[in-house]
Parts: C-alpha cells; structure tokens; sequence
C-alpha cells in the first residue's frame, strides 16, 4: 500500500453527520476502496460498495444513446413543458445544486428537494418561529443536558453521539458523558433510548401534546391534569425535565423525523422551536434538526441563496413563490399538475405516495443517478452520473450548516451532476434563445 | 355576464383577472384578451373561457370545472361571483368586499389573508380556510366565509378579525394562533383547536378533545350565540334548535398566550 493510494481526512456523505475524518485505502486498479477507516457501519457500506460500473452513461426510453444527445432531448422536454418541476438535490454538490436551481428559474419551472419530505416542516416552522442554534462542535464543547426527540442517531446516525454529541469529550466538559444529562423523548424504547439518563415514551401522536405541556410549565402555565393520560408521560416527570432543562448550562434539542413528519409536522417542530425559544429566558438553550441526507441541509442553504426560500419554490410567474403544499413536489405530482419532472439524485419513483407515482408514469421523467433506480427506470431520459464524495468533489453542508470540502478517492468515467446540469443549462438557454452576458 | 370554460387547463392556470371589478364594464373581445398565467406560459382568458356578455346586476358566473385554476376573484372588492363547479386553491385570496358564492367545492386557501366580504361554498374546503401565508402572523381580518361543507386543517390560522362558519367538521388546528375573530365548527373540530390562540371564539356543537393549555371556566348559556347560531341559520345553515338554546362549556386558552380565548363547546 503506498501513501498515493490512501486519502486522509476524506468526507463521508452517508448522512447528515459528514464526518471529515475517514481515511479512505484505494484499491491498486484505481477501482474501488478497499478500506474506510473511522467510518460507521452505514458510512463503510457508502464508500466500499460503489465499484466503477459498466452503465451506459446516458439512455433514452431505456436504449443506450450519447451523452449529447441525451442532453439535447432532455433539454427538448424541459423548454417544451409548462409546468417543469425539478427534484431531488440532497445527495449531490451545492455546485450541482446551483445549477438545478438556475434551471428552475429559466425555465419558470418549480423547485423542490427532499427537504420537502423530511424536514421540510422544521423549514417552515424556522421561518415562524426562528431558529436559536449552534454549530455541533459548540454543541460538544459545551451541551451538558442534551436532548433527542424523535430520532434515532444509534441506528440513524452511528456517530451522532461520539463525535457530536454527549459521548465526545468536550474542552468545558472533559469528564464527557458523566457531566451529561441525556434525554430520549421517543413513541418505542428505541438502541439511542437505552443510552440515556431519561427516557420518555410518548404516545404515538402526542407530541405535539406533551411539547405544549412542557412549553406551558417553562413559562409557569396552566396545565391541565390530564396530561398523563393522553400522553403517556405524568406532570412529575414533566415538571422533573423542565426543572433540569432550566438548571442547565448549555441545552440543546435535537430532533428528528419523528417530530417533523408525524401528525402536527410543522406545529410540532413550532412548538419544540419555542420551547428553546422560552428556555432561553432561564440558560442558554438550542435546537438544532437531525437531518437525513448527506448534502440535505446544502440543498436548503443553495436554494435559500439563490431564491430566498428554502424548498417548495415556484418561479412560473419570473419570480419566486414559497409555497409548502402548493409547491412541493408530492403535491404537484398527486394533483397532476406537473408536465415534466427533472430528479437529480432522487428516486421517488421509490418513496412517494401513489398517486405522485401514478402520474410520474405519465410525464416525462429525467433522471440523474449514479445507480440505476426505480425512477431512472421509468424515465424518458436517464444520465448516469458520478457519485460525489466518491469520486466528484465540491461543497456539502453537514446537518449544522457547516461548509466541508469533499475529497474524491476514486476516478469515475461518468461525468458530475455539476457538469451534465450546466451543460442541460446551457442547452435550455440555447433553445429559448436567452442570450447572458460574460461575467 | 357569464363565462364558461371550454378548454381545460393541462397546468395551473392562474387567473387574477377572474373577478368582477375587472370583468364588469368591459366588452366580451375586452375580456377574452385579459392575461392568465397557464404554468409558466402566459395566455388569454378567452383561450379558456367562453364570455356571454349581458346585464345581471353585476353579477359573473364562471362555469366548468375549475379545479386546476387558482386565484379566482383574488384582490375582488365588488359585484358578485359565482362559480359553478369545483374551483382551485387561493380563491378569494386577500379579497376586500363583494360575494363570491361556489357550487362545489374549493381547494385549499379560501380567503387567504381576506379583509372584507363574503365567501360561501356550498361543498367542501381544503386546507388554510381564512389564514396567512406561509411566514406572516396575520391571516383574515375580516368578512365571512360560510362553508356548508367539511374544511381541511388550519382553518383561521392567525385571524384577527370576521367570521368563519362551518356545518360539517374541522381539521387539525382549527384556529390555530388565533389573534380574534369568530369560528364555528358545527361538525367535530380536529385535533389541537385553538393552539397558541390569544383572543378570540372557538365554538363547536360537537365534543372535543383540547389541549392541556386550556382550562374549564363555567357552563352557560351566552345571549351572543344565540345571535351568532340564528344569523347561520339565515345565511342557510341548519341549525337544531337544542343548539342555538342550549347551554355551552367555556374554556379560556390558549394559556401559553393571553388565555383570553375562549373554546365554546355545546353542553347538552
């Protein structure tokens, strides 16, 4: 093994953590990685299962075609609908993600990430409420009473708790987890509920319920004595946890999908918002969401950037509109008001509802992907593309909107989502006959 | 007038101009060349609309399914609207005065951010009956909307002022951030009425689950819904007698906020 074929410091982009420490060993062909120190279970399986495949590179209506002529179909399609919707953007560059959205906005078309399916309400509750928030590394610094709602990181997030979180030793805390209180607030006694000092077991959709509860006892409020009974959770053991969130020195919630996509979504994600909000008034308090994907949170800082909101953004009137439910593409697709729809890095040919799926069937679907899916698969037009973090570089936010550089390991013959969408870009300008100025 | 559509939209067709104040006073050639926006393209209404000019006291009937086209009487200040059919979302949306009557159903945003006038509906409502958009803390802030049928979740979201009326149920949040202003589910309201309400009435005929943030005050018979329930029953809902007599639980909330809301639920 020779120092040229290791790659020290590599980002992994399994999921929202992107931890920046793995050391990646290339295989001698150049092909594949043979070894991902540092990194979880989820984040080997992500760095050694992807092999420099024989796929063609682009394919119309299932048959193998150039790249150029897959580009100037797609591009055909895309300047020939009335409704083009774009989708995807959580696993790929912000670079990529740039590109899509000035697509979107050439086209007058809609833009939508997977935000929209995951963490889309907390995005709408930030807006109603605002976001009172900290990077992970102060989180680990210094976070002596540490929360998890609805989200499972021992599973979801492997190395949540030792890098991040009340596992790592902190420069305030350098006992490490003895100077932690942690607390689960979850529906079932989940592998992250058996790490902790609390753990609370709501009833299934009563989040919202207990979140009030406890929002109520922070301020001194009324609240009524049925609370246990509906909640599962008793005014002692409430009261307990507001007393210990108060006494802290540093708190932060984290919080998962359980909260943003159970009944309630947004106002359950308000009401946690608002609970640090209203904590803020005895210590230093934040909330900070657990997100999913590798570059999710790059996705709704990119398309924040550049249209000023953060998912759900329609440009069919020249400018943008923030509409969740109207906009998002879940929504677009089951009304059946969508006419092409453009996936980068997205299979919701796999994971939305039927009634969305029923009308991809109908459209023209483009994809981009670096593995065939079930969307490439009933796509009009599909690119296969390098995988980023493996072998394309560029930018992505981890889950705290920190800003990392990615280290490629591994040549791919594909090209980048960066590259096939500017040149789609390029391509759409041509066809409107929109001329730009040099910069 | 009346208007009746012949091409169905494939996309959302956008049509701000669809309501009297700018319909009214103009020639059918006038009307048919007003812009619309059909996805991303930019179009004529006469492109979808067939316009029957006439006299009917400032009335314009716009027939055909209109599920895919929104904004329908947006901004609308005068005359009378009626639409025969199913209509898409934002109907009414920040409407100052004149009535539009629907017979059918309507999407989601029934007088989004609506300040004066009256909206009825003959079938059922979607989401955001009366609210504010996305962001903003203030929805209605005044006039009517009757729905004779059901509504979706977050009906009133951030109302300040008027009256929304519903003969069948609610969804979630009905209510919810309620600056004041009147809501009346005669059906079941859905989970977590009132939430983070401030002032304002909540009232229902139905039993209801609240909040833990909500506190029992007294059982009673207020002169005021006498005159609220017996004004429905004149706009055309159906009203039992036990209801417009009977005696109601009061429960101020939302505590977390002023606690000078109230939560009227019928006691019978």
């Amino acid at each position: 093994m020779s120092e040229a074929n290791t790659i020290k410091n590599a980002v992994c982009t399994f999921c929202g953590c992107v931890c920046d420490d793995i050391e990646l060993v290339v295989a001698p062909d150049g092909k594949s990685i043979t070894r991902a120190g540092n990194a979880c279970e989820l984040g080997r399986a992500w760095f050694l299962e992807h092999k420099v495949e024989d796929y063609p590179v682009a394919l119309i209506d299932g048959q193998e075609t150039s790249l150029e002529e897959a580009i100037e179909a797609a591009a055909e399609i895309l300047v020939k609908a009335k409704f083009p919707a774009v989708y995807g953007l959580s696993d790929t560059t912000c670079e990529a993600q740039k590109e899509a959205v000035a697509i979107a906005d050439f086209l007058n078309g809609n833009i939508d990430t997977t935000t929209s399916v995951c963490h889309g309400p907390s995005g709408m509750a930030f807006q109603g409420i605002g976001e009172s928030t900290a990077s992970l590394g102060e989180i680990k610094n210094r976070a002596d009473f540490i929360l998890y709602w609805g989200g499972n990181p021992v599973e979801a997030h492997p190395r949540h708790f030792e890098r991040y979180s009340f596992k790592a030793e902190g420069k305030y805390l350098p006992q490490g987890r003895a100077a932690r209180t942690v607390v689960v607030v979850d529906v079932r006694k989940t592998k992250s509920a058996q790490e902790a000092d609390i753990f609370l077991q709501v009833k299934p959709g009563c989040d919202f319920e207990v979140l009030w509860a406890l929002r109520a006892l922070v301020r001194g409020r009324f609240v009524d004595a049925s609370i246990e009974e509906r909640t599962g959770i008793s005014m002692e053991v409430l009261k307990d946890l507001v007393e210990r969130m108060k006494a802290c020195r540093f708190g932060v919630i984290f919080f998962g999908m359980g909260l943003s996509m159970t009944r309630g979504r947004h106002f359950n994600v308000a009401a946690l918002l608002a609970l640090a909000t209203d904590l803020n008034q005895f210590t230093h308090f934040v909330a900070n969401p657990v997100r999913g994907h590798g570059n999710v949170t790059g996705a709704d800082n990119v398309v924040s950037w550049q249209t000023g909101y953060p998912f759900g953004v329609n440009f069919n009137r020249g400018y943008p509109r923030f509409n969740p439910g109207e906009f998002t593409t879940v929504d677009v697709l089951a009304r059946g008001e969508a006419d092409a729809l453009l996936v980068v890095a997205s299979d919701p040919a796999a994971n939305f509802p039927r009634k969305a799926i029923e009308h991809l069937h109908r459209i023209p679907v483009i994809t981009l992907d670096p593995k065939p899916t079930r969307t490439s698969q009933i796509a009009k037009v599909a690119f296969t593309v390098a995988p980023y973090g493996v072998s394309v570089g560029g930018t992505v936010y981890r889950m705290d909107n920190v800003a990392l550089p990615l280290r490629p390991a591994i040549k791919s013959p594909y090209p980048s989502d960066e590259e096939i969408l500017r040149r789609l870009k390029e391509k759409i300008l041509e066809l409107k006959g929109i001329k730009r100025q040099a910069a | 007038m009346r208007l009746s559509l012949h091409t169905a939209p494939e996309v959302p067709l956008e049509t701000d101009c669809l309501c009297p104040d700018q319909l009214l006073g103009k020639s059918a050639k006038e009307i048919a060349k007003l812009l619309v926006f059909h996805g991303n393209q930019r179009a004529e209404l006469g492109e979808f609309f067939h316009i029957q000019e006439g006299a009917q006291n400032g009335t314009v009937t716009v027939e055909g399914d209109l599920a895919k086209v929104k904004q329908v009487g947006a901004g609308m200040s005068d005359g009378k609207l009626r639409i025969v059919g199913n209509v898409g979302a934002h109907l009414g949306a920040e409407m100052r005065g004149g009535e539009i009557v629907v017979e059918g159903s309507a999407g989601d945003w029934v007088g989004r951010e609506m300040r004066g006038g009256r909206i009825t509906i003959l079938g059922d409502a979607g989401h955001l009956v009366g609210s504010a958009v996305r962001g903003a803390a203030v929805g209605m802030t005044g006039g009517e909307i009757f729905i004779l049928g059901s509504a979706k979740n977050e009906v009133g979201n951030g109302m300040r002022r008027g009256l929304i009326a519903i003969a069948g149920d609610s969804g979630d949040f009905t209510g919810v951030n309620l600056k004041a202003g009147t809501v009346v589910v005669l059906g079941n309201l859905g989970l977590r009425s009132g939430a983070g309400m401030v002032r304002g009435t909540i009232l229902s005929t139905q039993p209801a689950e609240l909040l833990p943030t909500f506190c029992y005050d007294t059982t009673y018979r207020p002169p005021i819904v006498r005159t609220l329930l017996l004004y429905l029953r004149r706009q055309g809902f159906t009203i039992e007698d036990v209801y417009i007599n009977g005696p109601y639980r009061r429960f101020s909330g939302d505590a977390i906020e002023l606690n000078k809301g109230e939560i009227l639920l019928y006691a019978g």
